[in-house]
């Protein structure tokens, strides 16, 4: 375990000391989070003019959920998504080989390998994001609820990370992510809706088979939805289902791999 | 670049995008579904929840009617695939037979982004055929010859302008490392500010006022409106003037910009 650690913060150094050679990069890509931080909170507070509640939530509420949203968001942005985009690349030229032959779990070293350091500073002003929305929430959550929620946000990132990695894994029988990832980011935009607005099968779709809308409206749920301990085991279970089926998937993919010819 | 030549070019890119079948699919199928189910329920939760009739001018049917002719529409005007070419040229070197073959690379790359999105004309259709019937608004279309061939010349000036709104935005690639993400933050300021997340009709008064011209308004809600009859010839003309007013203005940019990065560029990639 304490190599894992050591090993993540050499990740770390090598990741910002990466991201300062590349310094237009790093400013330009804070801009584009800020500017759409800024567009969803318009978007929001835009309906709002034409109604008291979405989804079951007020104004403040959603407020909430957008933080939550960023948050969600700037982890993976800052933890996963340079890995996922380099995964593929590394599957069909063969690089894979050396990470496959390193002392330690490929699928940890291959997921976490490249922090994104740029990213980084778009995660602090989500967290300030949200810690402005909860700071004006005009009701006390409690401490407890708060800790459930901030654990909750990190469970709700870890769901979104198995579900990026499974829908990149057919690159090892496809050769092209495409698909895969074109189809994670079009479902990924129910995450940014507050989950009661789905109804019926696709509400049921969405919270268990391929559960989006879990990822940032949950967290929100245990704060406002009345029913915590429930929220909790739905997130826990929906995480623990997914990290098998990722396991699962991992190992049928490593034996389709054929190196540089995959 | 004489015509024979540009058409030759889009007919080649179409080709080279026809043959990519699995994301052709996928594209259409899952990415016009949901954002289209996404705005339907969004909607639909707030009609309920505010118990208005109309919200925006707009009853809840003509409202994912607008959704409908936004998304769909809007990819004609913002193209697809093409951006990342010009910055490529320059990362990789590619520019340098540009530089020396005797066409213009503007319209070569305008040639190749216009054969890149005959796919999506295919798709566009086949999925509003399709998806129309299937939310229930088929009777909220009432499309006449006049407002589609107006529609169609607006799609084509917006895709226009988007192409000349990218291209200085890709030029910085002679100085920046990554353009990507200046990529993405246009396509998010043109989602809010150009009525694709939100038809411009629900923004305050005189928000609505100062985004009616700016240039994003052109990808989404102007050729959305104009099919369907909310936009007459009185008000499409000076808004085509209004849009061709930009694209002058981002040509002059583009070229700046680009003469200036040509200094810089060695030829040989980064």
């Amino acid at each position: 375990m304490w190599r894992y650690i050591r090993l993540y913060g050499y990740f770390l150094r090598f990741s910002f000391s990466r991201a300062m050679e590349f310094r237009i990069d790093f400013f330009f890509r804070i801009g584009m989070d800020i500017l759409w931080n800024a567009t969803y909170l318009t978007f929001f507070t835009v309906l709002f003019l034409h109604t008291g509640m979405l989804g079951g939530w007020n104004y403040d509420q959603v407020l909430v959920f957008a933080g939550t949203l960023f948050v969600t968001d700037a982890l993976n942005m800052t933890i996963f998504a340079n890995n996922f985009w380099w995964f593929p690349v590394f599957v069909n030229k063969g690089d894979l080989d050396y990470h496959l032959v390193r002392p330690v779990s490929s699928l940890y070293f291959l997921s976490l390998r490249d922090f994104a350091a740029n990213s980084f500073v778009n995660l602090l002003i989500a967290i300030g994001i949200l810690t402005w929305a909860l700071l004006r929430y005009p009701e006390p959550l409690g401490a407890g609820s708060i800790g459930l929620f901030v654990a909750l946000i990190g469970l709700g990132a870890f769901i979104n990370y198995t579900l990026g990695m499974i829908f990149l894994l057919p690159v090892f029988w496809l050769h092209n992510a495409e698909g895969g990832r074109n189809l994670f980011w079009s479902l990924g935009q129910t995450t940014g809706r507050p989950h009661r607005i789905y109804t019926g099968a696709v509400f049921r779709v969405l919270t268990t088979i391929l559960p989006f809308a879990l990822i940032a409206s949950y967290p929100v749920d245990s704060l406002f939805g009345g029913a915590p301990a429930a929220t909790l085991m739905h997130m826990a279970a929906v995480a623990v289902c997914l990290f098998l089926v990722l396991n699962i998937f991992w190992r049928r993919a490593l034996r389709a791999y054929s190196s540089a010819s995959s | 670049m004489t015509p024979r030549l540009f058409l030759q070019i889009v007919s080649l890119e179409a080709r080279t995008k026809f043959s990519y079948r699995v994301d052709f699919w996928i594209n259409t199928v899952v990415g016009f579904s949901v954002e289209l189910f996404v705005a339907w329920f969004l909607w639909k939760a707030v009609f309920e929840a505010s118990g208005a009739e109309l919200i925006g001018g707009r009853t809840f049917p003509q409202m994912v009617v607008y959704v409908i002719a936004a998304v769909l529409l809007g990819k004609f005007a913002i193209g697809r695939d093409f951006e990342g070419t010009i910055s490529g040229d320059i990362y990789e070197g590619g520019l340098n037979r540009y530089l020396l073959f005797p066409a213009n690379y503007v319209g070569v790359k305008y040639a190749q982004q216009l054969g890149r999105m005959v796919p999506l004309v295919v798709q566009v259709l086949l999925f509003g055929a399709f998806v129309v019937p299937l939310l229930g608004v088929a009777g909220e279309f009432k499309l006449s010859f006049g407002s589609v061939a107006m529609a169609m010349v607006a799609l084509a000036v917006s895709n226009l302008l988007n192409f000349l709104m990218v291209f200085p935005l890709q030029a910085t690639a002679f100085w920046a490392d990554n353009v990507w993400s200046l990529m993405v933050a246009q396509r998010i300021v043109g989602s809010i500010l150009g009525g694709f997340l939100l038809p411009l009709s629900v923004f305050p008064d005189a928000m609505r006022t100062t985004l009616e011209y700016l240039p994003w308004r052109f990808f989404y809600d102007f050729p959305a409106r104009v099919m369907l009859g909310e936009i007459g010839f009185a008000e499409w003309l000076p808004g085509m003037a209004l849009a061709l007013g930009w694209c002058v203005v981002f040509r002059f940019l583009g070229r700046a910009v680009w003469n200036r990065g040509l200094y810089q560029y060695s030829g040989v990639g980064i």
